[in-house]
């Protein structure tokens, strides 16, 4: 090891380090006031959820929470206060934390889980897009940790920084900055209506599936935690599928016979209006063969009003 | 220690293939000596024959087997003939072959041209074939330049252990901010054909000349960097390739370690452009084509080479003095670029398919659905910034520079600003080099 002088290495790794955590902290700062203060977009709806929400019935679910329950249509039946808090493309793994974070400040009376058919199959992007509430690891460290352990990802030092933690919020900030889509309660209608033409070329079209057929364990454990921590906080919780557009042979799905089988155990009433007559083949309700328009979205909150409200 | 840590480092993706890089190494060492211990002519080639026939035999039959068999196939089911295929085989890719044969290719046809004196050390051999850093996707080292330093007592700087681990910061920043973001969209793009135009397949191409030379280039400075910390220097890889005024500028700036290798040990033996003209494109063409099939097993990776070969026969033709200046600049990035469509495209058929639609179908502009919406942006913003400042090196070199800044806190900061664009642009996730494969 000859020429190499130790000790000004040392103390140059630590200039740097030092460098590197003052820029770090100044740079993530301003990158966390980024995303902090967005005020429409996906993260500024998960932020109001966490930090503001005070409604009495919150849902949770993917896509087809985010796009189904009405808030308004629920204040108007029930007559309580209501957020969406569906996420596009989150899993059970997502809500699960999101749950926790929520519960940390205030209980809803009703929590709504819009149940997917693959809630409980292996899926390694929904654990990946738990990246979506990095921003949020400095002040719910241990619900996140925890849940990186249930789902068996290593614990990730990169998160102690914020430029980390923040990682890939920049351009939706500036995009919801500069075209704005505000929503009504956290809900975002679709108004177009489904066509012949859509329908043909969605049978045409080959989908990727993400998930495998395997049930995961971890997501046995998550719902079970988001069941038991309703019944804690004494919310009644209430399970729902949402409905389809084509006719869906589920009978031997394994993870919504197992969710229905849990349910029923644990006494969680559990609404399936996957098969519902009421909107199989009514291309009038359907923006695409899974997600209703907003007519279609308003007919069914109606409904599910009418349920909770038995 | 560096032959054990190299072995190591191996055997983590499958310790199996081991035995081919220890085959090659024995096979090379002893060839090695025993082309130098003989006079004779005739045996001296007969020993490089084992060496070529051993290497480009391995090489052949784990990447070209298969290809091969399913192409004379193609051509007999063509001819009307109906056989059925029972010839191909299962055959896993050994990750770095490609590289580590060149380099023990070299080291013998060195000797053989006494260029170079053959190692009696073998352990300090096998070191030199399986070196890690650059062991899985170059720079291919010739032996003459990294088995000395090798050999020899290394002399380690702290100078060199900063330069090396600037290196890698870079590296990791081209990989990971721009190759791998670039990467979402050009995949959500190539992978659904049926769904885009021309335009989407214009912007497809272009951020995958951008993610393929991130890719590399980053590969290549991290391979460089760790190098560094071992105290050997590796051969620079890339030069701002993209600011090439022509192809034949390009293929002197881009994978130079492939490029010079193919120009010494395939072209020039060729005869180069020492000879007839016609014989000069053919020894060109032919190079060419053989540095498409080095890349893939697949037609389109041919075609790839064999088009760039008729970039430069066109050149030489066409143009006697150097090209210089911003439109030749902008005309070989797109003459690059469109070799690229067939280097990317997954067959041949689909490479034609993008092209008929390029020219056939603009359409509009796809900027991303789901997860790749914001990837476009990300990507475009990267390479922005990534032309920015290599247009500063390329022009202005001489200017202020961050990273040769006299105070030692301005430097620091330059790289402290890089490690946060990594933590804040960069995508992580599990995403190979795209060089491995080859």
């Amino acid at each position: 090891m000859k020429n190499i002088d130790f000790k000004r290495i040392a103390l140059k790794t630590l200039k740097f380090v030092i460098i590197f955590v003052i820029t770090d902290f100044l740079f993530g700062t301003l990158a966390s006031k980024l995303f902090f203060n967005q005020e429409t977009g996906k993260y500024a709806r998960s932020t109001y959820v966490i930090k503001k929400a005070k409604e009495d019935i919150i849902v949770f679910g993917s896509s087809h929470a985010h796009r189904h329950y009405v808030p308004e249509v629920i204040s108007e039946k029930l007559s309580k206060t209501c957020y969406n808090a569906g996420a596009d493309g989150q899993q059970l793994v997502y809500h699960n934390v999101l749950q926790k974070m929520i519960l940390h400040r205030y209980h809803p009376e009703i929590i709504i889980l819009n149940i997917d058919e693959e809630f409980l199959f292996k899926s390694n992007k929904s654990n990946d897009r738990l990246g979506d509430l990095h921003p949020y690891y400095f002040d719910f460290k241990d619900e996140l940790n925890a849940t990186f352990k249930l789902v068996k990802q290593p614990k990730d030092p990169k998160l102690l920084f914020k430029s980390y933690q923040n990682n890939s919020t920049l351009i939706q900030a500036v995009k919801y900055y500069l075209k704005p889509k505000k929503t009504l309660n956290g809900y975002r209608p679709l108004y177009e209506k489904m066509t012949e033409q859509k329908l043909i070329a969605h049978k045409n079209t080959n989908f990727k599936k993400e998930y495998t057929k395997e049930i995961d364990s971890a997501n046995i454990k998550i719902l079970k935690e988001f069941i038991n921590r309703s019944k804690q906080h004494n919310i009644k919780l209430v399970f729902f599928t949402s409905p389809n557009l084509i006719r869906k042979n589920n009978t031997k799905n394994k993870s919504l016979n197992l969710i229905r089988q849990i349910a029923n155990k644990e006494s969680i009433p559990f609404y399936d209006f996957i098969n519902n007559p009421g909107y199989l083949n009514k291309l009038d309700l359907f923006y695409d063969p899974s997600h209703l328009n907003d007519i279609g979205a308003r007919k069914f909150t109606t409904e599910v009003c009418k349920l909770i409200n038995q | 220690m560096l032959l054990l840590s190299s072995y190591i480092f191996y055997s983590w993706w499958d310790y199996r293939f081991l035995v081919l890089i220890i085959a090659s190494t024995i096979v090379d060492y002893f060839v090695g000596l025993q082309i130098h211990q003989s006079n004779n002519k005739k045996e001296r080639k007969t020993w490089l024959f084992v060496s070529l026939f051993f290497n480009i035999g391995l090489l052949g039959f784990f990447k070209y087997y298969n290809f091969f068999i399913e192409s004379i196939i193609d051509s007999l089911t063509q001819l009307g003939l109906s056989v059925e295929n029972t010839w191909s085989l299962k055959i896993i890719l050994p990750v770095g072959i490609s590289f580590y044969t060149f380099q023990t290719l070299s080291y013998s046809i060195d000797i053989y041209k006494r260029k170079f004196m053959p190692t009696k050390d073998f352990i300090g051999f096998a070191a030199f074939v399986s070196f890690f850093p650059q062991l899985v996707a170059g720079p291919i080292e010739r032996a003459s330049n990294l088995l000395p330093q090798i050999l020899n007592k290394r002399v380690f700087t702290d100078e060199a252990l900063s330069q090396g681990i600037k290196l890698i910061i870079w590296g990791f920043f081209l990989k990971i901010v721009i190759a791998d973001r670039a990467a979402i969209y050009v995949n959500a793009v190539y992978n659904n054909l049926e769904n885009h135009d021309g335009l989407t397949f214009i912007a497809a191409t272009i951020l995958f000349a951008f993610q393929i030379y991130a890719d590399f280039a980053g590969y290549s400075l991290i391979a460089i960097g760790v190098a560094k910390l071992f105290g050997i220097n590796l051969m620079t890889n890339f030069n701002r390739p993209y600011f090439s005024a022509s192809v034949s500028e390009f293929w002197n700036r881009w994978h130079i370690s492939l490029s010079t290798w193919f120009r010494d040990y395939v072209y020039r033996p060729l005869g180069g452009n020492r000879t007839r003209k016609w014989r000069w494109l053919v020894n060109l063409f032919v190079t060419f084509v053989i540095s498409g099939l080095w890349h893939g097993a697949k037609w389109n990776f041919v075609v790839w080479g064999a088009l760039n070969g008729l970039y430069l026969i066109i050149e030489v033709l066409l143009f006697k003095k150097k090209r210089k200046g911003v439109i030749n600049i902008i005309i070989t990035f797109f003459l690059i670029n469109f070799s690229w469509i067939f280097f990317r495209a997954n067959n041949f058929n689909e490479a034609i398919f993008i092209v008929n639609k390029i020219f056939t179908k603009p359409g509009y502009l796809y900027f991303g659905f789901g997860e790749d919406i914001t990837a476009f942006f990300y990507a475009v913003m990267a390479i922005g910034l990534l032309i920015l400042i290599e247009f500063k090196k390329e022009f202005f070199n001489t200017l202020f520079s961050i990273s040769n800044s006299k105070y030692e806190i301005i430097r620091l900061f330059g790289y402290a600003i890089v490690v946060f664009i990594i933590f804040y642009l960069g995508v992580f996730g599990e995403n190979q080099f795209i060089y491995f494969q080859f």
